[in-house]
């Protein structure tokens, strides 16, 4: 490096400072060019790619708009909304959610997609719940557990998923915790599928997340053993979030988001996707089957109670 | 966007917020670092003590604190901040603060006494005083500043917890490797790993060839 005098350093930091100023101002700038809108959103949804995929087709139709998604899980997604942090939340723990709606934070609840949970476990599945119900299965499993056969991996983390094993344990009568067989991994479905995989566990996924890891040959000890029962399928909901600070512009993007994702393109598009890559579409539209959901979404909300 | 360009763009951000947010540092914790050193009192090298210990305070806390105060509920909400790059800026910031201080403190204790002390008893004014030392030990503050650098572009806790990780708008090396480990495409997420090694070893390479020069 050159020798510095005073007049160079001086210049390093009007330099410096003037760096600084521009990209503020140029973030800044950036920033307020368009309508913002941002949804929290549960994991699942995310990191399967769809939320990306369908903004992608919405923002054809709705250039000046910039949706920002931030990837959390259910219970963090919703704590987001009540603190004013977002303006529309994508989740599915319909017990969550009643409450959050019972306090007046989110409104215009919209169904719009739906799946399933499974469980899944090792191929050698020693504790035989291939083809039982999701109760019996549960037993099995802690049966099997106690006796040192297996193991059981949980998210551990308030999420849907979470949520939906946790209603699970309870009308099994069962209660794991603090067992020394049922790891909690406090983390997302994908690194939660990872640990199962790892250690030749059972654990609960919905099926977006295990077909897409499993479809990428992350998964190669994990099998579906459990898939069919009301008690597993997942509903997925979209709210508006009544406190946070929205003005006319905003909401009327909102509006339209809403309108995009009910209409039929959008259920579309939630039908394919997935399809071409992994043989079997990872999420269903709720087209059709409005009613039918509204009741099993209600259903879960008592069952929780 | 394709992927290459996603990951260019990926890039620019991360480079750009971290420098901002180390020059922003820097333009407190250098002239903090001065009074440290000039002051004897016991209670400025307690504080040292403080400021040492708090070199290694986990990154998340900090996303934490800053996004309760600045969430639209926050004391700070009504600016508008959260989940915006200025957001990753103000934190790496603060986050590098400590170490900024600390590191300028060492240069500053012992340049103190020959170049400031020197100037003012040959009737510089305080701020003459400052350039002239800020001249003498230009290259350690640069030094100083990309080692600080490097640790505010290789930190997660803070982006995740007040970018937000939003595509095209807060999403930085080290959330964009959580998220492709997440999603489980961890070629994606090793080769952004491996660009941020590069960046990062460019810098401590630059802090080498530097510190070299010095002792010519």
């Amino acid at each position: 490096m050159m020798p510095m005098n005073e007049r160079k350093v001086k210049y390093a930091l009007a330099l410096s400072i003037i760096l600084l100023m521009g990209i503020a101002s140029t973030y800044y700038f950036l920033y307020n060019q368009s309508v913002k809108i941002r949804i929290s959103t549960t994991t699942s949804l995310y990191a399967t790619g769809l939320l990306d995929y369908l903004y992608d087709e919405f923002k054809e139709n709705h250039s000046n708009v910039v949706v920002q998604f931030i990837a959390v899980g259910s219970g963090a997604a919703l704590k987001l909304a009540e603190q004013g942090d977002v303006d529309m939340v994508f989740v599915h723990a319909p017990n969550l959610e009643a409450d959050y709606i019972k306090r007046g934070i989110i409104t215009n609840h919209t169904i719009f997609a739906y799946n399933y949970f499974i469980i899944v476990g090792p191929k050698s599945d020693p504790a035989h719940i291939a083809n039982l119900t999701p109760i019996e299965a549960m037993k099995s499993i802690y049966n099997s557990c106690e006796n040192g056969q297996a193991l059981f991996i949980s998210r551990g983390d308030q999420s849907g998923t979470h949520q939906r094993e946790l209603l699970l344990w309870n009308l099994s009568g069962l209660n794991p915790f603090n067992k020394s067989w049922y790891i909690e991994t406090g983390s997302g479905m994908s690194e939660t599928l990872l640990v199962a995989n790892e250690k030749n566990a059972y654990t609960i996924s919905d099926i977006g997340t295990f077909l897409k890891l499993k479809g990428d040959g992350r998964l190669p000890n994990l099998v579906k053993l459990v898939d069919k029962g009301k008690i597993l399928i997942n509903i997925y909901s979209a709210y508006i979030v009544e406190t946070a600070k929205t003005n006319s512009d905003t909401q009327k993007v909102i509006k339209s988001l809403m309108k995009f994702i009910l209409s039929d393109t959008g259920q579309e598009l939630i039908g394919s996707f997935g399809v071409d890559k992994y043989g079997q579409p990872l999420f269903y539209p709720a087209k059709g089957h409005e009613d039918e959901l509204r009741e099993i979404w209600q259903w879960f909300v008592d069952l929780a109670k | 966007m394709s992927f290459i360009g996603e990951i260019i763009e990926i890039t620019i951000r991360s480079v750009t917020i971290s420098l901002s947010a180390t020059i922003l540092s820097s333009l407190w914790s250098i002239p903090l670092s001065l009074i440290i050193a000039r002051s004897r009192s016991r209670m400025t090298k307690a504080l040292m003590g403080v400021l040492n210990s708090l070199i290694g305070f986990p990154t998340v806390l900090v996303g934490l604190f800053l996004y309760i105060i600045f969430s639209s509920s926050g004391p700070l909400g009504g600016l508008g901040i959260l989940y915006t790059p200025f957001a990753i800026m103000i934190g790496e910031a603060l986050l590098i603060t400590p170490l900024l201080i600390s590191l300028s403190y060492e240069i500053f204790s012992k340049a103190y006494y020959e170049y400031w002390e020197t100037s003012i008893t040959l009737g510089a004014t305080p701020a003459q005083a400052f350039m002239k030392l800020i001249t003498e030990r230009f290259e350690d503050i640069i030094v100083v500043l990309l080692i600080g650098f490097s640790r505010a572009i290789g930190e997660l806790g803070v982006a995740l917890m007040v970018g937000g990780n939003i595509r095209g708008f807060t999403r930085v090396f080290t959330t964009t490797i959580a998220l492709e480990v997440s999603k489980g495409n961890f070629d994606i997420a090793l080769f952004l790993g491996f660009i941020l090694l590069i960046i990062v070893s460019t810098t401590s390479a630059i802090i080498r060839i530097m510190g070299g020069r010095k002792s010519d």
